[in-house]
């Protein structure tokens, strides 16, 4: 499903990349919460085009790593460098407003809000009227409406429906349709398919795969072994807080990669 | 998640519509609450359909008639049961008493009406961002004693003198805003400590005694005294006002969407999104403190005076009216017309039972009562609604 090639709400740059350049790099990154270490010295990278994953038990560092990444954390120590340009975020406002969009689990969408209010959250058109940021209600619901038929999803009647309208398949897609609408460069996706169908499994495995063919970094984190392999190029397997083996598409199967997870030795005191 | 993507084919959209729209105008009625066929059994006219065919609702979209789409578009919104609420306490009260639609009452209704409604808009907004301030009800009192005190004994003028009262409840505003977004005390608790803050400053400053303000001061006058020869005082004036503005706010401006985002999961979406969750938390306590001070001097100026038990219940009054108003206690979604109905309603149950020959004070049961059985009867309605807006 071809998703309109619209211009970008904000002032963002083209999206297209040059296919295999390092969109994102960590370098060296260090991670603590109090005095709870979780990331030791990671370094990554994740190129335009491809989707690299993010593997391992509950604890390893994973979502602190994304959380990095979007601007929710700030490293404890380590560089982080977006288009080779040592980047720092004090907010997600500034990591979305370079091009990184993330989508959680079940925190992409708000029930309460109407799906086009959803879709603009954070990045608000707005009219004139020196800067009141007053809302273009219209055009944002048109927009809205467009890229929710975009994605195939017919039975949206109006951008004004709450999102509560939304199965949780629907819900990641639009997240992740968002993402791409606005610009992104790099997409960062905490286990999208958590509790989710077969059927809306593969909505969302398919949104992943668009955003790879335009050229965008993907950093993906999931529980379900099945769903990592046919999508990543490059799977991380993550053990406390750092990366312990790098594993190449079509170099595991997927009860090597269960096993390897599982093995996983317990936490030195 | 209440509903995924079943029955959504564009063919049975009118019908279904219809159906539920229908079933809404009976909400207490068990029968058409479960009943979720869309039109039920094909050759049963049941209430809810009749009354679908009568305001047209069952034809397509386009083909509406005038009162299919008014009906269309008053049941999907969340003001509709603070609104028929409000109805059946008119007409109610009507029918129980010839004074109802008196000059006295409407004056009393009125008065009684915009400070609360100006106090329930202003915590709205923080209800909705997900947070609530107790202090309300003391900041009622507290504003209009040190604006008095300013020009009446220290011989500011009083423009200045109200300039500066409201800035010292936006330092209050602030205090809060501090305490609950920066040192993460739950807001309930910071906002308990203001409130006993706020009582004590009280008593060191009139220690149980009034205010009065005998000669003539024209900014009281402007924002007390009676609107020509109508029913009708200043501070309703100042509501309305303010029930205009904060609604353009709240649904046309970015800053309005951030307060709903915020709201929700303790602000965690909202932030993952790029809103600036803590300084819309903070805006909201203090545009809550200025608008209840604000709303006692409006309460003073009307009353030429201000005692110290002025706005005691007013925080718990507050709450009443945006809850029966139809905003979420748990924040992220709310409305600022539900809240002045609210605080409308509870002014005119108020006055009602004063009118039928109830103890003055007796009220406050009756409004108790009524906040249980009208949250009961919202969410119901609310179900509906949203069994007819997927």
């Amino acid at each position: 499903m071809p998703i309109k090639e619209s211009k970008p709400a904000v002032g963002s740059a083209d999206t297209r990349l040059e296919p295999g350049a390092a969109v994102f790099e960590l370098d060296n990154v260090y991670h603590r919460y109090g005095w709870n270490e979780v990331v030791f010295g990671v370094s990554l990278t994740v190129h335009s085009g491809e989707v690299v994953a993010l593997v391992g038990d509950n604890g390893s560092g994973k979502s602190t790593l994304l959380k990095i990444m979007s601007g929710y954390h700030r490293p404890t120590k380590g560089r982080l460098r977006l288009l080779g340009k040592d980047v720092t975020f004090r907010s997600p406002a500034q990591a979305r407003d370079a091009g990184i969009e993330a989508v959680y689990q079940d925190l992409a969408i708000i029930d309460d809000l109407s799906l086009w209010r959803n879709f603009f959250l954070g990045k608000e058109r707005r009219r004139g009227f020196g800067g009141l940021g007053v809302l273009d209600v219209r055009g944002m619901r048109a927009e809205c409406e467009i890229q929710l038929r975009a994605l195939g999803l017919v039975s949206i009647r109006s951008g004004d429906q709450h999102a509560w309208v939304l199965s949780g398949g629907e819900r990641q897609s639009v997240a992740i349709a968002r993402a791409m609408y606005f610009g992104a460069k790099l997409l960062l996706l905490d286990e999208p398919t958590a509790a989710l169908s077969i059927r809306e499994t593969g909505l969302v495995l398919q949104g992943i795969d668009d955003a790879r063919e335009k050229g965008l970094g993907v950093l993906y984190i999931d529980h379900n072994i099945g769903h990592v392999l046919p999508v990543a190029d490059r799977i991380l397997l993550l053990e406390h807080g750092r990366i312990a083996r790098t594993i190449m598409r079509g170099d595991i199967s997927e009860d090597e990669l269960k096993e390897m997870i599982a093995k996983t030795p317990l936490r030195r005191k | 998640m209440a509903h995924s993507d079943g029955g959504n084919q564009e063919t049975d959209n009118a019908l279904e519509t219809a159906a539920s729209a229908g079933s809404r105008a009976q909400p207490v009625s068990e029968h058409t609450m479960t009943d979720n066929v869309p039109g039920g059994p094909p050759g049963r006219r049941t209430v809810a359909t009749r009354l679908s065919e009568f305001v047209g609702l069952n034809q397509d979209r386009d083909q509406r008639t005038w009162r299919g789409h008014v009906f269309d578009w008053l049941v999907k919104r969340r003001e509709l049961g603070p609104l028929i609420g409000l109805l059946v306490a008119i007409i109610g009260f009507n029918a129980l008493t010839p004074y109802f639609f008196s000059q006295t009452s409407l004056t009393a209704i009125t008065t009684l009406a915009a400070p609360v409604c100006v106090v329930s808009i202003a915590v709205s907004f923080l209800l909705i961002s997900g947070e609530f301030d107790l202090s309300v009800g003391t900041m009622y009192g507290f504003t209009p004693i040190v604006w008095i005190i300013l020009f009446k004994y220290n011989g500011f003028d009083p423009g200045v003198a109200l300039a500066l009262a409201l800035l010292i409840s936006l330092g209050f505003g602030l205090l809060n805003g501090v305490a609950v977004v920066v040192f993460r005390v739950p807001s309930f608790i910071a906002t308990l400590g203001t409130f006993f803050l706020l009582e004590g400053l009280d008593n060191l400053l009139i220690g149980g005694g009034d205010l009065v303000v005998e000669n003539n001061v024209p900014l009281m006058s402007a924002m007390g005294e009676r609107l020509g020869t109508t029913p009708f005082y200043a501070p309703i004036l100042y509501a309305l006002a303010l029930i205009a503005i904060t609604w353009f706010i709240f649904t046309r401006t970015t800053y309005g969407n951030w307060s709903s985002a915020a709201g929700v999961n303790g602000g965690v979406v909202a932030k993952s999104m790029g809103v600036p969750v803590a300084r819309v938390k903070m805006i909201n306590f203090m545009v809550t403190a200025v608008l209840s001070g604000f709303a006692g001097c409006l309460e003073s100026s009307y009353l030429r005076s201000v005692t110290q038990n002025q706005g005691t219940d007013l925080a718990l009054l507050a709450i009443t009216a945006i809850i029966v108003g139809g905003t979420s206690i748990y924040g992220g979604s709310g409305s600022i017309i539900g809240a002045a109905i609210g605080a409308l309603l509870v002014s005119v149950v108020e006055v009602g039972l004063i009118l039928i020959g109830a103890p003055g004070t007796f009220y406050i049961s009756f409004i108790g009562g009524m906040l249980v059985v009208v949250v009961i009867f919202n969410a119901r309605l609310t179900r509906l609604q949203r069994l007819s807006r997927t």
